[in-house]
């Protein structure tokens, strides 16, 4: 009996084992321990294009504080009216998914990924660094990625870090060091990386100019005399382009759903008054033809005035920008001319900069699908959009933020640095007639990183919206 | 591999030695006795009686019929020393060959027996912890849909959420949240078979996904005999792992005890009605400013796209309407709207069990269908058990046995439907509402809605836009009982919880929002294996001294898989398949696997009846912890001293004084793959593959978790057990604890495993029951429990670099496990304040944030508790209970909303002058309040509210702003919906009345009872308005948080049952 028991015993051991051991029940079926290069950099790309053309860091929030776009329904953002999570998305993609895949990448052997692949890496890093700063001010750099609680730099060392790491990425870029696929942007064109790469570091010189004019100049020498050049074409714009459904533009998936942003007022009268060729592109007419012109929303309003505008009355964005295949334009051909233009005027380098200007307004209205050169020429020959030579920032400050309509984190970080257009905030905003500089930091940093935090904050000045960074020296 | 080795090699040699040990022994036969032992009172058998011949060694057990027989070397006559659990010692004399002995049941508190872990029956006094039992009655006859449901208020320490609406999921917490981030829910076990108690979701993540029930409410709780609740580690260490946070023991109903064939036949129903609504406003409807006139619900009449009630007054005013086709229509308000969009659920339930027992087998069949109607229009639950349980005696000493319960649960629609956060289908369109909408016209007509911008008719939503569940479950083993030695059996089992789950989703083309429509499949497959052999040895050492010990292993095999397709925007209306979309399906799947082996040890030492000692240990290997750290072995030690045996301190006044003490430790295992990081993948871009971080940074030096919990208690019974007091207090400390750790994503990752930690929870419970009142016809009985938990969270990370563990987070509010704080703090924005505590405001009169979080409550209540009186006259009982929960916070997401958006009774204040309105006219852009009469041609409006608040200077608020701006001027600042949770409920009555055995005889009935019970009646107190603080947003360890959620439901039912 009892031999019998211990064999069936033994039997349903046997039956609930199968041969795995302990350790391969533990491998995950699910993900992979080992990534390829290039499946992180199409990665960091789509992911890229998304944050910066998505609603959080877009059109909910920098393209309303720059009046590109205005808020007709659930106007709080619009307000200024936000809560400690509103500025989360960059911070936390921004941070863990970019950086950190784009490390991934930079960490490998150069067995798993040429030195290209590294220098791909290191750029796209270089710019979500750029992005977080120009909207937080100090922010984890040196020790990001590397501690549980990094320490925050200030943001004259992050933009002098980031001119280091691009010359650096300038240097490991080579077209004899290898193929890069993955590349949805340059499909591979190792010399359009290392335009952008100067281009970047161009950026950057502008950037400090206020603050550090020697650097500045420096920077600005280096970027522009490097053997690979900035950008020399439309061709050349860094921009990120969709497809279909899910893969569509953000915008366009969010206007198949909602209805609640209109072109602002703002900028819509600016354009009228300007005569600008844009106006059809960036805006769509009423949707009641009985309007039959243009008419922005205004910004800042009461949800109730803001809705009694009429959600038929008034212009939502062109749908240049809201079919699924719109391109998200990162770093345009014509932001490189504003700023060479800026570099010459600020005697950084040599040129014209009148010249550089007009060729900027020009690859903007070409960006846009405006080439008639009649009315290119018509344009540019108008009184109010002639370079002004005596206040070159109120020049290029307007047309500028002309040119980045859409592009709303890089226009939020030039009109503070410019101060022109001037703005007004809405009636109904809540910042006591200010309008935000700055991005604060998500609400998760007091309770995650609540030390560094502290000691950032001391440095910069208090956590608001209002304060002012390091960069915008006005 | 060489680990496993030793475990079998450890196996075989244990099975043979003691094979071979137990054949040992063979003795000169001199004579031989067949006796049987009944239970004096109802001349039942009784079953595992031990039979001892006086002044020998020689001693049985009653087998299955009460049967026992010896074969001896002692002649006869000689003296039989019969003795069990709960009964009197009897010695009697035999000289014959054949003998009946009756044994008459102890009536006192010292005989109670328990089951205690692993299924094993114990004498209640010679425990060192508490256990706590409900029998049948108590759980079935509530007719709870989810018998969880049930248990509320009735055990001391024991904690139950119940989720919103009346087809959701509940959560059980044993004695406080003993682990920071992980599962704080106990372990079920049904007839020593695991079940799996999950609450599976894909769609939206932990925080908007939609309410599944969770798993063990698939149990029919007609089924369940007794349901005894083994509170913490002290009870529960010999299940290892799963038991730091308690263990809930099933055991469900055999055919053991039915003499002949016995039939029952059980019918309920129930009806159940929405019970906390919040109170809307009916002054005011939609609009905004005052403002409303609907031409096509999104913007194109004047604020017809907007989903708030700041409109025109409701006073009959003719106001296009969105049934009216653009015709002027009385503007009336319609203050049943939402109540009336809720059906009266109603919930069939029918049982039939047939059971019998024989010399050599017992049986129980039983089948059970429950259907459902929910109180969302279309909502329906439909759940089916067939159930198995049989014991067969296939020789004189070894017994096996099958038991099987399938179930089927068939719901086509649940409530809420797909889209969004779990209740958020139903209650946010009514709490984005116009108090003007007519209900009836929505219902007449589901292709027009009151507003198109966002939403569509509710319900199209109800009756279009659908989740499905379908789930086929089988939970069964065999086991084995055998009798190897005197004193020594071996007990075998190997039982298997599997499931599949399958939900569809639905959304019709033409939803505002989703216009192409979508479909979705998602589908689940759960096993939980478990084998385990257990060998029991029990041995009178001496006349003082007893030994019960035991010795076994374990093997556990657990796997999940996951497969979920969608079809984002389907390609034509109204089929449902995946193949109809225009877009590429996303889809995803997993696997998680784990496996634990066990062995485990206890023994009991009894001193003369009145002292205990219990220890027990036990070893782990698990597959989810890396191969250094896989093995963790705890101990428990624990005693019980009956000091009225002791000291003999028995008499008139004092049946009972018992005190007992406990230590235990238990280790936990990590989930699945938490040792390597990992990159997922992500939805292809145009033939290109993408790969990102999963941005979790995980641990390949994972150490086990470990509880240490201490218990001490006092019993004590009075004047023949008439009043009973049970006291206990425990500490528990859990450390080295498995924290997935929020961490700033400037680390690299938003988060990290970390080995870490350190949560403290103690408390006290108190158990109470008397008889005041006790005559031959009725007699009142009451039952008070008293239960207090506090815990402090004392460490996260070792280098103390981490203050904060966030649990959940909504609207703004985190959950936090926060250093020096109880678990669970809402941490989130507050008023900004001066020093004087005053409310600062902005140049405009609006209050302004604090830019600084503050921690505004904690979601643990301060104690709980519940009485329940029963009265009892003849044949007829009368119960009530009242139950409370005493302290903690919840963040109301419906105040908070409903507040924004003007449809709650609180948002009238100040909208004109009868409420409260402040009267102004307007200088320019300034409010500018009316003292006499206002200057000619200047409108004076009466909707002039001033913030109780001070300027940043300190000076007094003067700036008017108008109510609807007041009333939206908090939203952002999670301090105004922070609500104390406390309440005090009567959840319970019931009245039963049990027909005469002799009346039911006559009805050819061996008995029979009908019940009525009313569930969840109403609220003695609470705090919060508008909402039910129960609710949760689910049944993770979130709790606190509310939103937008179902209301709950109130409910009576009537049951009938008859036994053949």
């Amino acid at each position: 009996m009892l031999k019998k028991l211990s064999y069936i015993t033994l039997f349903a051991l046997t039956l609930s084992s199968c041969s795995d051991t302990l350790d391969d029940i533990n491998k995950n079926p699910n993900a992979t321990e080992t990534p390829l290069p290039p499946y992180l950099l199409t990665g960091t790309l789509k992911q890229g294009a998304d944050l910066y053309w998505g609603s959080e860091n877009n059109f909910n929030s920098s393209l309303l504080f720059v009046q590109h776009w205005a808020k007709i329904q659930y106007t709080e953002p619009d307000r200024f009216d936000v809560s400690n999570t509103s500025f989360t998305s960059l911070w936390n993609t921004g941070y863990a998914t970019l950086i950190t895949d784009l490390n991934t990448i930079l960490n490998f052997s150069d067995a798993e990924a040429n030195p290209n692949y590294k220098g791909i890496a290191l750029t796209l890093r270089s710019w979500t660094f750029l992005l977080l700063t120009d909207a937080y001010g100090s922010i984890p750099y040196k020790e990001a990625g590397q501690k549980v609680t990094p320490a925050y730099n200030t943001q004259k060392e992050v933009y002098t870090g980031l001119l280091e790491d691009l010359k650096q990425a300038q240097s490991l870029l080579n077209t004899a060091s290898g193929t890069v696929t993955g590349d949805l942007v340059y499909k591979g064109d190792i010399s359009k990386w290392k335009k952008l790469v100067n281009s970047l570091r161009l950026r950057i010189a502008l950037k400090i100019s206020d603050k550090e004019p020697a650097l500045a100049k420096q920077a600005a020498i280096d970027a522009t005399t490097d053997a690979a050049g900035v950008f020399s074409s439309n061709n050349d714009t860094f921009k990120f382009t969709y497809i279909s459904s899910p893969q569509q533009n953000p915008a366009s998936a969010w206007f198949e759903t909602r209805d609640d942003f209109r072109i602002s007022k703002t900028l819509v009268d600016k354009l009228t008054e300007l005569s600008d060729p844009r106006l059809p592109v960036y805006a769509q007419l009423p949707s009641d033809a009985s309007v039959g012109k243009y008419v922005g929303g205004g910004n800042g309003l009461s949800n109730s005035d803001a809705n009694s505008q009429g959600f038929a009355k008034t212009s939502k964005p062109g749908t240049y920008f809201l079919t699924s295949a719109s391109p998200a334009v990162i770093v345009s051909y014509s932001e490189v001319l504003f700023n060479l233009s800026e570099a010459v005027a600020r005697g950084y380098i040599a040129g014209d900069a009148e010249q550089l200007y007009n060729s900027a307004i020009t690859a903007s209205l070409n960006q846009f699908g405006i080439t008639n050169t009649a009315t290119i020429a018509a344009y540019l020959n108008q009184a109010s959009v002639k370079y002004d030579a005596t206040n070159y920032a109120k020049s290029i400050g307007t047309q500028k933020w002309i040119a980045f309509y859409g592009q709303g984190l890089d226009a939020f970080a030039e009109w503070r640095r410019l101060d022109y257009p001037v703005l007004t905030a809405g009636p109904a905003s809540v910042l006591e007639g200010k309008i935000p500089s700055r991005f604060f930091y998500p609400g998760t940093e007091q309770s995650l990183n609540g030390k560094s935090y502290q000691a950032a904050v001391s440095i910069q000045g208090k956590d608001l919206l209002t304060t002012k960074l390091w960069f915008d020296a006005k | 591999m060489k680990k496993k080795l030793n475990i079998y090699t450890w196996l075989c040699i244990l099975l043979i030695s003691i094979g071979v040990k137990a054949q040992e022994t063979k003795p000169l036969i001199q004579s031989k006795l067949e006796g049987i032992v009944l239970d004096a009172a109802t001349k039942e058998p009784v079953i595992g009686a031990s039979v001892n011949i006086k002044g020998t060694t020689h001693g049985v057990l009653t087998d299955f019929d009460g049967k026992f027989y010896f074969q001896t070397g002692q002649k006869l006559p000689y003296t039989l020393i019969v003795s069990f659990l709960g009964y009197k010692k009897v010695e009697t004399v035999v000289s014959e060959n054949s003998v009946v002995i009756n044994l008459t049941q102890e009536p006192n508190a010292l005989s109670e027996v328990v089951v205690t872990a692993l299924g094993i029956s114990k004498e209640k006094k010679s425990l060192g912890y508490t256990t706590q039992s409900l029998k049948n009655k108590e759980i079935a006859d509530t007719k709870e849909t989810n018998f969880l449901n049930s248990l509320s208020g009735k055990l001391a320490g024991v904690r139950i959420t119940n989720s919103q609406g009346d087809m959701g999921s509940s959560r059980i917490i044993i004695r406080g949240e003993t682990s920071i981030s992980g599962n704080n829910q106990p372990l079920f076990v049904v007839d020593g078979i695991p079940v799996d108690n999950s609450q599976l979701n894909t769609v939206g993540g932990a925080s908007a996904s939609r309410d599944f029930r969770n798993a063990v409410a698939d149990l029919n709780p007609q089924d369940i005999e007794t349901l005894t609740v083994l509170k913490g580690p002290n009870a529960a260490a010999l299940y290892g792992s799963r038991a730091a946070h308690g263990v809930v023991l099933i055991t469900t109903k055999s055919g053991k005890g039915n003499n002949g064939l016995g039939v029952t036949f059980n019918t309920g129903v129930t009806i159940s009605q929405v019970a906390t609504l919040p109170k809307f406003q009916n002054g005011y409807g939609q609009g905004s400013n005052g403002l409303f006139s609907y031409v096509d619900g999104k913007g194109g009449g004047i604020n017809d796209g907007v989903d708030e009630s700041w409109g025109p007054k409701l006073d009959g005013r003719l106001i296009p309407q969105f049934y009216s086709n653009g015709q002027a229509v009385p503007f009336v308000a319609h203050p049943n709207n939402v109540k009336d969009y809720f059906n009266t659920g109603i919930t069939l339930d029918n049982s039939i069990s047939v059971a019998q027992s024989s010399d050599k087998a017992d049986f129980r069949l039983g089948v059970n269908n429950q259907k459902q109607t929910g109180v969302v229009p279309n909502s329906e639950i439909n759940k089916t058990n067939f159930t198995v349980n049989t014991n067969y005696q296939i020789s004189k000493n070894v017994k096996v046995g099958v038991t099987a319960n399938y179930i089927v649960t068939d719901a086509p629609a649940l409530p809420g439907g797909p889209s969004g956060g779990r209740a958020a289908g139903v209650m946010l369109q009514f709490i984005w509402f116009g108090r003007q909408v007519d209900i009836d016209q929505l219902r007449n007509n589901r292709n027009v809605n009151w507003n198109n911008s966002y939403y569509s008719n509710p319900y199209w939503n109800a009756y279009y836009n659908t989740t499905s569940q379908q789930r086929n479950r089988i939970i069964g083993d065999i086991h084995l009982d055998a009798k190897l030695a005197e004193g020594l059996n071996f007990k075998f089992r190997t039982g298997v919880d599997y499931y599949n789950d399958r939900r569809k989703y639905t959304i019709k083309y033409g939803t505002n929002g989703t216009p192409f429509g979508s479909y979705a499949e998602d589908a689940y497959t759960v096993s939980e294996r478990n084998t385990e052999g257990i060998f029991t040895y029990t041995k009178k050492l001496s006349d003082d001294f007893s030994l019960d010990a035991l010795g076994g292993f374990n093997i556990r095999n657990h796997s999940d898989a996951n497969n979920y397709q969608k079809a984002p925007r389907l390609a034509v209306p109204d089929l449902y398949t995946l193949t109809n979309s225009r877009d590429p399906l996303t889809s995803s799947n997993s696997l998680s696997r784990l496996r634990v082996y066990s062995a485990y040890a206890s023994a009991q030492l009894g001193y003369r009846n009145y002292a205990y000692l219990n220890l027990t240990a036990r070893n782990d290997w698990s597959s989810t912890l890396p191969s250094s750290n896989r093995s963790y072995f705890y101990p428990s030690v624990n005693g019980s001293l009956v000091l009225s045996e002791a000291l003999n301190l028995k008499g008139n006044t004092l049946d009972l004084l018992k005190l007992r003490a406990g230590w235990s430790e238990v280790g936990n295992d990590a989930d699945p793959y938490q040792l390597s990081t990992v990159y997922n993948f992500q939805t292809a871009f145009d033939g290109n593959p993408i790969q990102t971080s999963s941005q979790k940074k995980l641990n390949e030096n994972l150490k086990p978790e470990t509880t240490r919990s201490t218990e001490l208690g006092l019993e004590a019974s009075f004047w023949k057990n008439r009043l009973h007091f049970d006291f206990a207090y425990y500490n528990t400390n859990s450390f080295d604890q498995i924290l997935e750790i929020k961490t700033t994503a400037s680390s690299g990752y938003n988060s990290q495993l970390i080995n870490a930690g350190k949560i403290n929870n103690n408390g006290i419970e108190i158990q109470l029951d008397g008889s005041p009142i006790q005559t031959e016809k009725f007699k009142w009985n009451v039952g008070v429990n008293y239960s207090k938990n506090t815990s402090k969270v004392e460490v996260l990370d070792y280098d103390k670099q981490i203050q904060n563990y966030t649990i959940g987070s909504t609207g703004g509010v985190d959950v936090l496990a926060s250093v020096g704080q109880p678990y669970g703090a809402l941490y989130g924005t507050a008023y900004l304040r001066d020093a004087n505590g005053n409310i600062v405001v902005d140049s405009k009169g609006l209050p302004r944030a604090d830019s600084q979080k503050k921690v505004l409550g904690h979601y643990t209540p301060d104690f709980i508790g519940g009485i329940t009186n029963t009265l009892t006259y003849k044949n007829i009982e009368l119960s009530f209970l009242v139950d409370a929960s005493v302290g903690g916070e919840i963040f109301s997401g419906t105040n908070r909303t409903g507040t924004y958006t003007g449809v709650l009774a609180e948002t009238l204040a100040g909208r004109d002058a009868a409420n409260g309105g402040l009267s102004y006219y307007n200088v320019g852009t300034t409010k500018t309040l009316l003292t006499g009469a206002a200057p000619n041609g200047t409108t004076v409006y009466d909707n002039g509210v001033i913030f109780d608040g001070v300027f940043a200077d300190g000076t007094p608020n003067n700036q008017i702003i108008t109510a609807q701006e007041y009333h939206k001027a908090s939203y952002n600042i999670s301090e105004a919906f922070i609500y104390s949770s406390t309440f005090v409920k009567l959840r319970e009555i019931k009245l039963a009345y049990n027909f005469n055995k002799s009346f039911a005889k006559k009805l050819g009935l061996q008995g029979a009872s009908i019940t009525a019970v009313g569930r969840n009646l109403f609220f003695i107190y609470k705090d919060a308005p508008n909402i039910d603080p129960e609710t949760a947003f689910n049944t993770g360890n979130a709790q606190g948080l509310e939103s937008l959620s179902l209301p709950t439901t109130r409910n009576f039912s009537l049951n009938v049952n008859l036994k053949f």
